[in-house]
């Protein structure tokens, strides 16, 4: 199977950049746990502001982790180095490296958001983060490894990846239910920031963490993102004329 | 056998590649010529697949080449001009990574890999990562990538590009090995001796457009096989003669200054298409 195929191209990647890829991935997210939730001690619906902020966190490196293991990769792999052409011409079916790509950035998130929750551990919050959360992570990660595949495929230059972040990215994270429940955000804006994946990955994740269980729109929501951007990134890689 | 049916590929208003229409047959060492820009590396981008045709079609033993045909690109190995490949992975990596993609067994990727390696004289470097290569143990790795799945087909775009002599030489005799071994060679390549000493026949191409197509042979007598360098002021100007008699006799009239020779493809080239430079 060529999934296998660039499963293992990206385990051997993981495995060669693991303590860049481990530092990466928990940095900024502790530095926002630290300043936001210990430096600034507040409480949000009568608890903890930690409690709030954490699974917002989780579902933010979720969602970075698995989007930059895409995005900056296959845009320097297509741009730079040409490696893409090694694929192309190979027999194995281009919809299977779409889907390894898939697979392993979605792994790769779940790998930075378990960090964070493996960091806050000690914190003791009371927070539930069960089987469901981990579906729901990958699935987030899902979302955004594929939106990073139709992104690298539109790139001109491989430096437009971090400008991607910038864009989408960095917005995402600040707005969509990650450090403020976007309850509090203008009419019109909040329904718009609320159909976002991000907003919908912290809101099931946080719900489940208060015990509540979660609103299963969230995942046909995120579903339906992960059908469009698949069906975008399969018709790229089988009729974009210049890949 | 590889045909190329009206094969065109445009860039917005540029046309790279304009209406090739040839056939490879089956084991023969073919020879795509033009200058920079003629659009070689985009006909073998096509073969490829990593651009499609704008219009026209290629087919491989009559079987469409497109990007879902697995089947043919099975037969296909390519060379490109750049090193395409990661270049943080290590030379058995990018080996491992060339045979999972064309689902070889594991035991064969390790046994195959570790022959290549060995002839091209990479073994010691098995361990090193791409980017820490030179540029000619680059170009190596990746004739032992391509020649890792036991292609049918192999495709070169500017193999010995930047090689030195001795290089060369190496390359082409690798080149003659595999083309004895039945494979089928698609060289693409500026170095015009080196399609005259490899390929059994050539296409000119210029601005995209087939010129010509035929053996070395054939284009070097057409033009006459025996050539006179006329010396005058700051320039050269060859003269051809279909006998030798005829460019010796020549050659007497002038006397100084006048150097008789063989014609080479070289000659054909710049005669045909040099002038239009």
């Amino acid at each position: 199977m060529g999934i296998l195929a660039v499963l293992w191209e990206k385990w051997r990647e993981f495995r060669r950049d693991f303590y860049k890829i481990t530092l990466a991935a928990v940095i900024t997210p502790l530095m926002y746990l630290i300043v936001f939730g210990l430096g600034i001690q507040t409480t949000s619906h009568g608890e903890p502001y930690l409690n709030f902020l954490i699974p917002g966190i989780v579902s933010l490196s979720t969602m970075t982790g698995s989007f930059s293991a895409v995005a900056q990769n296959m845009s320097v792999q297509r741009l730079y180095e040409k490696a893409l052409d090694q694929v192309m011409v190979s027999p194995t079916p281009l919809w299977q490296f779409i889907l390894g790509q898939v697979i392993g950035g979605s792994l790769r998130g779940m790998y930075a958001g378990g960090l964070i929750l493996l960091l806050t551990m000690p914190i003791r919050t009371g927070l539930i983060f069960n089987g469901w959360s981990v579906m729901i992570m990958f699935l987030n990660g899902l979302v955004f490894a594929t939106l990073a595949l139709v992104l690298s495929f539109l790139a001109k230059s491989y430096t437009d990846a971090p400008r991607y972040t910038a864009y989408i990215i960095t917005p995402m994270s600040f707005l969509c239910n990650t450090f403020f429940s976007t309850d509090q955000m203008p009419m019109g804006i909040r329904q718009v920031v609320a159909v976002l994946p991000l907003s919908q990955t912290s809101g099931m994740i946080r719900s489940i963490s208060g015990g509540l269980g979660f609103d299963p729109a969230g995942i046909v929501v995120l579903v339906i993102y992960l059908i469009i951007f698949s069906l975008i990134s399969v018709a790229f890689v089988y009729k974009k004329k210049n890949l | 056998m590889i045909e190329l049916k009206n094969l065109t590929k445009k860039f917005g208003d540029f046309t790279a590649v304009d209406g090739l229409d040839f056939k490879i047959e089956t084991g023969e060492f073919f020879g795509l010529l033009g200058p920079n820009g003629a659009g070689k590396t985009t006909t073998i981008s096509m073969l490829s697949t990593v651009l499609l045709p704008t219009s026209g079609e290629i087919r491989i033993d009559g079987q469409k080449l497109d990007r879902k045909a697995s089947t043919e690109k099975s037969k296909l190995s390519v060379i490109t001009q750049e090193y395409s490949m990661r270049q943080d992975m290590t030379v058995d990596e990018v080996m491992e990574y060339q045979g999972r993609l064309y689902y070889m067994k594991k035991k064969d990727i390790r046994e195959k890999s570790r022959q290549l390696l060995e002839f091209a004289g990479l073994s010691p470097y098995h361990h090193r990562v791409v980017r820490y290569l030179s540029g000619g143990m680059k170009r190596k790795l990746m004739i032992c990538r391509a020649l890792m799945t036991e292609p049918e087909i192999l495709l070169l775009d500017e193999p010995t590009a930047g090689m030195d002599a001795i290089s060369r030489r190496q390359m082409w005799n690798l080149l003659r090995q595999l083309h004895g071994q039945g494979i089928t060679i698609l060289l693409t390549t500026h170095y015009i001796d080196e399609a005259q000493s490899l390929c059994e026949r050539v296409a000119l191409i210029d601005n995209g457009k087939l010129d010509i197509i035929d053996t070395p042979d054939n284009l070097i007598e057409n033009l006459g096989a025996f050539a006179v360098d006329e010396t005058a002021e700051d320039t050269i100007k060859s003269l051809y003669f279909h006998e030798r008699d005829e460019a010796i006799e020549h050659l007497s009239k002038i006397g100084d200054g006048a150097v008789f020779r063989n014609t080479t493809l070289e000659d054909v080239f710049v005669e045909r298409i040099g002038k239009r430079l």
